[in-house]
């Protein structure tokens, strides 16, 4: 799978940009602010309709303008062509000439993944970080997923607008938290499978980035014990007090150990940078064995922060894009680009809102 | 040069319309405005016409254009079967079908706490009090949260009452293949299975 074709209008600081893209690895190349991670972002966004800067539609629109719009062609085993123009009243989506009417049925026409400066939240920030990167995960693996997970955000949404009426019918609120438990159930025992499959493939690329001595593990850690239904009913004189369901999917986690001990709170800075890669090398290579094509790697100027052990430990990955000719997309600053990669590299210099062959 | 006033106006009016979109209102309006005055004088009379003559009937809330509906006052439909439906358009769907032969009873929405709609502001008093004679109430209500947990809900305060409560099936659409439907229909139909006759 490869993004032959990729079309810019007002998007960031591109007025208009079209590009044409091999398999194989780029190098994006310029000095800083002139709009490199911007392509990376609308390469994510095209992926994942999201940003991975985790901002909203309207700062991606280039300033002064109404909306933007962002047009890449595919090469996949068929060629697609997908369309998105956002503006504040307009959103729209399509996918070779028809309006996508189920996100299920869009994603997964291009898959990526990326790997940004950002990702260091995934091990130091909040459970929601990494509930969104076990969902995305689960989006791009598993075709009943999203569909599950949007019917549980409905059923939690009305389930949690009825505990904040100041009286409702009891029997109203247990037709909804019906629809939650099934929902949520199915959620967790997705979640549930997904982690051994995951984990190993972390614990090596840690292993990779950090050499030996050093393991990560991975522990799902859902907010339910054993029953939903028997714990919601226990937490129900809660629920009155905090007006809000307390327990549930939404409130699961992914402990992060590094040898036994809580990454957040024990492992050095550097530590966790390592952990933060090696989720997403996990990431990666999980959508690869399962979908038999690597994603498109989008490398977001890390690589210079990294020293040479660390760099080499991503090899192994960008080796194996190489060779199923995928692609990788990588930013970089002139003196600091990695010239291990090798020879084969085509190199775009980046330069005010506008792409050049080097 | 701008749209004259009265153009827009009526092209904004068209545009709440359900299914059309800010162009298409633009374009009826502009054919209306240059069509025969005589048409649009019946296209208009038509409309308030529809709207003074059509209101819900008295018992099951369906459209009509007396005060009951022909489906009530047809006296060889089945009065001890119950059909329980969102909306009036649901029942001309189910009438399409025709293999239908019991009466109706419009909820007029479904149990949606995100838009401050409760079991009261349903037809649900109403329902209860057509309970008499009644043997079954199908409930027929869509498959989204809010219509199931609404299902459920009818459920619980209908239990006891005398008549069975059911719910329609839900499964794979009558002549498709098993590769062309999505995963929770596929579960749907699988936990609706039925035995099939020795």
């Amino acid at each position: 799978m490869h993004l032959a074709a990729l079309r810019l209008r007002d998007f960031r600081n591109y007025a208009r940009l079209d590009a044409e893209f091999k398999p194989g690895f780029h190098l994006l190349l310029g000095d800083n602010a002139q709009g490199k991670t911007n392509i990376l972002e609308a390469i994510y966004l095209l992926a994942t309709l999201r940003s991975f800067r985790g901002v909203g539609g309207a700062q991606m629109v280039r300033h002064g303008q109404k909306g933007y719009f962002v047009g890449a062609g595919m090469l996949a085993r068929a060629a697609h062509e997908i369309k998105i123009y956002w503006s504040p009243l307009e959103r729209k989506l399509s996918l070779d000439g028809q309006p996508v009417r189920l996100l299920g049925d869009y994603l997964g026409t291009l898959r990526a993944v990326v790997f940004c400066t950002e990702d260091l939240q995934l091990v130091k920030g909040t459970g929601r970080l990494r509930r969104r990167f076990m969902d995305l995960l689960l989006t791009q693996t598993h075709a009943g997923y999203l569909p599950l997970l949007q019917r549980y955000a409905a059923a939690l949404r009305s389930r949690n607008a009825l505990l904040k009426l100041p009286a409702s019918d009891p029997r109203a609120l247990e037709g909804f938290t019906r629809q939650l438990v099934e929902a949520g159930v199915e959620l967790m025992r997705l979640r549930r499978d997904l982690w051994p499959r995951v984990a190993p493939l972390a614990r090596e690329a840690g292993a990779r980035l950090a050499g030996p001595g050093e393991t990560l593990e991975l522990v799902y850690q859902p907010s339910v014990r054993a029953d939903f239904a028997v714990e919601l009913a226990r937490n129900r004189a809660r629920e009155q007090v905090f007006r809000s369901t307390l327990l549930g999917p939404h409130r699961d986690d992914v402990q992060l150990l590094l040898d036994g001990k809580p990454a957040a709170k024990f492992a050095s800075e550097g530590q966790k940078r390592s952990i933060a890669i090696a989720l997403k090398l996990a990431q990666a290579e999980y959508l690869s064995s399962i979908h038999g094509a690597p994603p498109i790697l989008l490398i977001d100027d890390i690589m210079g922060e990294l020293d040479a052990r660390r760099r080499a430990g991503f090899l192994p990955l960008l080796d194996r894009a190489r060779a199923a000719s995928s692609q990788v997309f990588m930013t970089c600053t002139e003196e600091n680009w990695p010239r291990e990669l090798g020879r084969d590299l085509q190199r775009w210099e980046v330069k005010s809102g506008a792409l050049r062959p080097l | 040069m701008p749209l004259p006033e009265a153009i827009t106006r009526l092209s904004e009016a068209l545009g709440r319309l359900p299914g059309i979109g800010p162009r298409s209102a633009e374009r009826l309006a502009l054919h209306l405005a240059q069509s025969d005055a005589d048409g649009v004088r019946q296209l208009a009379q038509a409309i308030v016409q529809a709207r003074e003559r059509i209101s819900a009937c008295k018992i099951c809330g369906a459209l009509t254009e007396g005060d009951t509906c022909a489906i009530c006052a047809d006296p060889r439909r089945d009065g001890a079967i119950l059909c329980v439906v969102e909306r009036p358009l649901d029942v001309f769907a189910l009438e399409k079908a025709g293999s239908f032969r019991g009466r109706y009873h419009v909820l007029g929405g479904k149990i949606s706490p995100l838009n401050g709609v409760e079991p009261e502001d349903l037809r649900i008093a109403e329902l209860e009090s057509r309970l008499a004679g009644v043997q079954e109430v199908i409930v027929a209500l869509s498959t989204d949260v809010e219509g199931d947990a609404t299902s459920f809900y009818l459920g619980k305060r209908l239990a006891g009452k005398g008549p069975k409560i059911s719910r329609i099936a839900h499964g794979l659409p009558a002549g498709a293949g098993l590769e062309f439907a999505d995963e929770v229909t596929l579960s749907l139909a699988l936990e609706g299975r039925r035995e099939l006759a020795p």
